[in-house]
């Protein structure tokens, strides 16, 4: 165990943040924030990331064959912290380049990997995940969407739900079904899926929190090339079994944990400027009990992930330990949002533009969205299926 | 970076395991006194107390990263009390003691020579061991210490007194005159917890650790102890997960084994989880105490805070998967339950050290934020 960093690995961390006090706007997450506007934000992300790829700092772990940085796993994790230590906005392309990415790398032909990997690095091509369905859900494997062999192109026909992105989105991996006679795991297939084709139309969904980053996606006579398929025909269940253990995994629980612990560190500044009568907010013995056990947590996302990485490091299969990963980490979130507003007190419920509104208004937005996150990528309940069964060893 | 255990790290953590299986008493369900003896002299014999003492005393200068699954195990086999604080005693005078010292106490140590009490607790005060009021007045120890964890049989006492308005960590020897150990009635018998009363005790110089800032030794004690105590407090929890687990695999309720309840199950899943967090809190905390690292405070208090509750959850979850059987006597499960109570109130509970945490985290976020003023 060495937590210590290589000269190598120290100069990496110093060029991000040197790049870092360039790239960000003059005051950034001083004076300087992200849009209001939900497109315009997601513009601005996507902007973000276009020029993070300008300076090298996408892609990072990837093959530099396909436009990666090579980059080792440890200088991912420092990539996190700098990011979160300089409140670096988000990026919207994390279906493509936490999911897509990887199982192309994995799974796809030498031309797939050409074609896709480098457009996903620039975010140049976005992605949406193509997995839910309505009566497809927590029993992912039931996905109806069909896709029918002729000649040399595959036929889509179906609706997809959920689909975050799907509005920005040049690219769609989708889960669909090649052979409705097999056993419902086995006739799935893995499809790379063009979304300027004709027949796909997009409805956005709004979400309780009033945004509308997820979609229903509906496939109606969609021409999709045969050479879209990853892997092999019908072996679509196992490789989005992998997509998921990436999709729960310690890359994707890092990117999360950098904004998770912005927003601590904006409240606990917050908390420490605010008044309450006499004293400030922050020294109400209650609040700091609750702030100190979401300090905890969300450092203990940090750690869980780097532990996850370490294993990985030394040859150990991805699998259902990604499952442990994402029901700590999207509890956690969630109990920090509570405490956050608990902590804000009176002013809690002020959101948005009011001028009275602590730290620009985010925290009432953000608890709302965290209702999310035992949701999606798989629901805590199904998470605790995987690790009861699959790392327990529980009966079925 | 590697946050990872190497093979003989790993060795060491089985090794301590399979000596303490040796020894069912430890565990069972009874809870008058197991052979200490015999345990003391298993584990000095595969060398467990030399892994820390450098070389030029009889040992390995190992650290305390390497002895982090050790410790678990210890926890998990609920070893007496003495050996923690002897590996923290152990750490304290590697980091702490003069040459004297070093030579006085880890040569012995490293051979089970010496079994170590520690004692900070007072019945009047909280947990921060800046308020002690037992003082070392010129050569004289004065004061009462409660829960001082198997004094009786402790050859060697750590201290923790005020001299000079400073605190500071005194070693005595626990015959000296003028020492009278009353046993405590409590929670854990099998802690030998013991009020420890210092009635003018003459304490020979040389006896304080770090002369020139004591309150460093005291706060390295306080942070290795912590530490150490959340290794413990995970290898109770991650015992009773086994516990709970191989039950409801084999326990037959309505035609099936109940782990095949979602109500068992994600439960058990819940525990799982829990573990692991508090397992990488408490790796890390191992990690920071041994590099002396500028957060191993925090690292510390959060260890100790976080994983006396996951002990807390699994321990509650364990027994309770167990129905009728986990409030039996007969199964044992209390002992596990009772140490898990005891460390969770020693060194700081969680209130106190979730404030440690929010302090150390205070400063950090207020000088980012000044830095980034100053670069824009």
């Amino acid at each position: 165990m060495d937590f210590t960093y290589t000269p190598a690995e120290t100069e990496f961390r110093l060029a991000l943040r040197r790049w870092l006090v360039d790239a960000l706007p003059n005051g950034w997450a001083e004076t300087v924030f992200e849009p209001e506007d939900e497109y315009e934000r997601a513009m601005f992300r996507l902007a973000w990331e276009r020029k993070l790829h300008s300076g090298g700092w996408s892609g990072l772990n990837w093959p530099k064959e396909y436009g990666g940085r090579g980059a080792t796993l440890v200088e991912r994790a420092i990539f996190a912290e700098e990011m979160a230590r300089a409140r670096a906005p988000e990026i919207i392309n994390v279906p493509g380049q936490t999911l897509a990415g990887p199982t192309i790398l994995l799974y796809g032909t030498e031309s797939q990997k050409q074609r896709f990997l480098p457009k996903i690095i620039s975010s140049e091509e976005v992605w949406c995940q193509g997995f839910s369905e309505p009566n497809a859900g927590s029993d992912l494997a039931s996905v109806r969407t069909k896709a029918e062999r002729v000649g040399d192109k595959y036929i889509v026909n179906g609706q997809k739900i959920w689909t975050s992105f799907a509005q920005y989105s040049q690219w769609c991996f989708a889960l669909v079904r090649t052979d409705p006679d097999l056993p419902k795991h086995k006739g799935l297939s893995f499809l790379l899926i063009d979304m300027a084709s004709p027949g796909i139309s997009i409805r956005p969904l709004r979400q309780i929190s009033g945004e509308s980053e997820f979609n229903e996606t509906f496939f109606d006579n969609v021409e999709v090339p045969v050479e879209n398929v990853v892997g092999e025909v019908n072996d679509g269940w196992r490789i989005a079994m992998m997509t998921l253990a990436y999709e729960r995994g310690p890359e994707d629980a890092l990117g999360r944990q950098i904004r998770f612990k912005q927003e601590l560190d904006q409240l606990l500044t917050t908390l420490s400027t605010q008044n309450r009568g006499n004293s400030k907010a922050i020294e109400d013995p209650n609040v700091r009990q609750k702030l100190a056990h979401s300090i905890t947590e969300v450092e203990v996302m940090r750690l869980n992930s780097l532990r996850t990485f370490s294993k990985y490091l030394h040859g150990e299969e991805r699998g259902p330990d990604a499952s442990l990963i994402k029901l700590y980490w999207s509890h956690a979130a969630q109990n920090m949002y509570e405490n956050a507003l608990d902590a804000l007190g009176p002013l809690a419920p002020l959101a948005g533009t009011d001028p009275l509104a602590p730290a620009a208004g985010r925290f009432p937005l953000s608890y709302l969205q965290s209702k999310a996150f035992t949701i999606y990528s798989g629901s805590s309940e199904i998470m605790r299926n995987i690790i009861g069964e699959r790392v327990l060893g529980l009966p079925k | 970076m590697n946050f990872g255990f190497d093979e003989q790290q790993k060795s060491f953590g089985d090794t301590v395991a399979n000596v303490l299986a040796d020894f069912p008493a430890l565990t069972s369900a009874d809870l008058s006194a197991p052979p200490h003896d015999a345990v003391w002299q298993a584990l000095a014999e595969i060398g467990l107390f030399a892994l820390m003492v450098p070389s030029q005393f009889g040992g390995v200068d190992m650290s305390l990263v390497d002895l982090a699954l050790a410790i678990e195990a210890l926890g998990a086999g609920l070893a007496p009390p003495a050996v923690a604080a002897t590996l923290a005693a152990t750490d304290l005078l590697v980091h702490h003691g003069t040459e004297e010292q070093k030579r006085d106490y880890l040569t012995q140590i490293a051979t089970g020579g010496i079994r170590v009490a520690v004692a900070v607790l007072e019945a009047d005060q909280g947990y921060d061991p800046y308020d002690v009021q037992t003082a070392l007045d010129g050569d004289r120890l004065n004061g009462t210490k409660i829960l001082v964890g198997d004094a009786a049989e402790a050859t060697l006492l750590l201290v923790v007194a005020r001299a000079f308005d400073r605190p500071c960590v005194v070693l005595v020897n626990a015959d000296a005159p003028g020492i009278a150990i009353r046993i405590h009635d409590d929670l854990d018998p099998t802690s030998g917890y013991c009020a420890v009363t210092f009635d003018d005790v003459a304490v020979p110089a040389g006896s304080v650790l770090n002369e020139s800032y004591p309150e460093h030794a005291v706060e390295r004690l306080v942070d290795v102890s912590t530490t150490i105590s959340a290794g413990l407090l995970m290898g109770g929890a991650a015992r009773m997960l086994d516990t709970a687990v191989n039950y409801v695999k084999v326990r037959v309720q309505f035609g099936q084994a109940i782990g095949a309840f979602q109500a068992i199950k994600h439960r058990c899943a819940d525990m799982a989880v829990a573990i692991e967090a508090g397992r990488s809190v408490a790796y890390y905390a191992f990690w920071a105490a041994a590099e002396n690292a500028p957060d191993r405070a925090r690292a510390a208090s959060m260890a100790k805070a976080y994983c006396g509750g996951v002990s807390r959850h699994v321990c509650n979850e364990t027994i309770q998967l167990h129905g009728g059987m986990g409030f039996t006597w007969d199964l044992g499960l209390h002992r596990f339950l009772r140490r898990a109570k005891v460390i969770e109130h020693s060194y700081g509970d969680a209130a106190f050290h979730n404030e440690r945490v929010l302090n150390a985290t205070l400063a950090e976020v207020s000088a980012a934020v000044d830095e980034r003023r100053k670069s824009a």
